[in-house]
């Protein structure tokens, strides 16, 4: 009886073993067959806020000073969600120092916001952007904003134009040469909609 | 006990399956290779962990060259029985991003694995853990993500 009973418990136990491990191999190539848009973005993709207002943040900067989008109300603003892991996000933020310069005349601003954990130490932040020669303001998001934008990938850039209107929104960057190029026409598309 | 394992097992498979159907974008750009194993028992072995990388995707090796960026690194938990050594990775490759090629990366793509040395008392065991790792395509990249590992094997 005792046997048996015990010969059950192991045969249940190593079924169940059996069971899991065949589990988890069925589980890894389901996985991996699903890659939905894993490579795709040659371009930069679409994100949802387009046309729609941007919403509204008053965020900390590396500075301590806080910041809010009103605050450029009247002004063409680039908003660039970026962190410090990001490899294409360093490739693109010395393009938008340029930018932030060269369109300053004609009233664009061009925000960073940093999306790193709240682990990160700032002083790690302020390294990057200084490696960067970044001089434009940085921000630090939080959850709620990240949600409200919807972001999901880095970097995530939005053209918000002087009404407040998301004109352009775009995620990654352009992959290969040309997309400096791109990031200024679109850039120019925001001032002359905002001249309007 | 026997119907309770049975249930337990049941429960577990629901979940599994749940999950298995419900993303249809996934949010994992690495999965957990599974593979029965049998080390001898009482001496020191090593458990080969097996990953993929989902393709067009690459997750920083575990030494990566920025200090800014974050390095794949396994956990395994304690589990009665058994001692687990420090992991060893596999050595990244170059990778090079196209809008920026004078930066390097020391990457994982495809598939890589991890040793985990033990020493394990005989019977059957369960170690689990978590892999930690962060994804990018060759465009944009994607937070950090936690996989469950969870390393069933026989020593004897």
């Amino acid at each position: 009886m005792v046997v048996g009973v015990t010969l059950l418990i192991w045969a249940g136990v190593h079924n169940a073993r059996e069971r899991r491990l065949a589990m988890q191999q069925a589980m890894a190539p389901r996985v991996v067959l699903t890659p939905a848009d894993a490579g795709k973005p040659d371009e930069p993709m679409t994100p949802k806020l387009q046309g729609k207002t941007a919403p509204e943040f008053t965020l900390v900067g590396l500075d301590g000073k806080k910041v809010s989008l009103k605050d450029y109300k009247g002004h063409p603003v680039f908003v660039n969600f970026w962190a410090t892991w990001c490899e294409p996000c360093k490739v693109e933020m010395p393009w938008l120092e340029e930018f932030s310069e060269k369109y300053k005349e004609q009233g664009l601003v061009v925000l960073g916001i940093s999306t790193d954990d709240p682990d990160v130490p700032k002083s790690a932040i302020e390294r990057a952007v200084k490696k960067l020669g970044v001089t434009y303001p940085i921000l630090l998001s939080n959850d709620k904003l990240n949600e409200a934008y919807d972001i999901e990938v880095q970097p995530e850039s939005f053209y918000v134009d002087r009404k407040g209107t998301v004109v352009i929104a775009t995620e990654g960057i352009y992959d290969g040469q040309g997309g400096k190029d791109l990031i200024e026409a679109n850039i120019r598309k925001l001032l002359a909609e905002s001249a309007q | 006990m026997r119907a309770a394992l049975v249930a337990a097992s049941l429960w577990f498979s629901a979940i599994q399956l749940g999950s298995m159907d419900a993303p249809v974008k996934p949010k994992q750009h690495v999965v957990y290779v599974a593979e029965a194993q049998t080390v001898a028992a009482g001496k020191r072995a090593v458990l080969e962990l097996r990953f993929h990388v989902e393709e067009g995707f690459h997750v920083n090796s575990h030494t990566p060259k920025s200090e800014l960026l974050i390095g794949t690194d396994l956990e395994l938990g304690a589990s009665a029985g058994v001692k687990v050594a420090a992991m060893e990775y596999p050595a990244g490759k170059l990778y090079v991003l196209s809008a920026d090629p004078a930066e390097k990366l020391d990457v994982y793509t495809d598939d890589f694995t991890v040793k985990a040395p033990v020493t394990a008392s005989a019977g059957e065991h369960e170690l689990k853990g978590r892999l930690t790792y962060q994804a990018c395509d060759h465009a944009a990249c994607y937070p950090p993500r936690t996989l469950a590992v969870d390393v069933l094997f026989t020593a004897k």
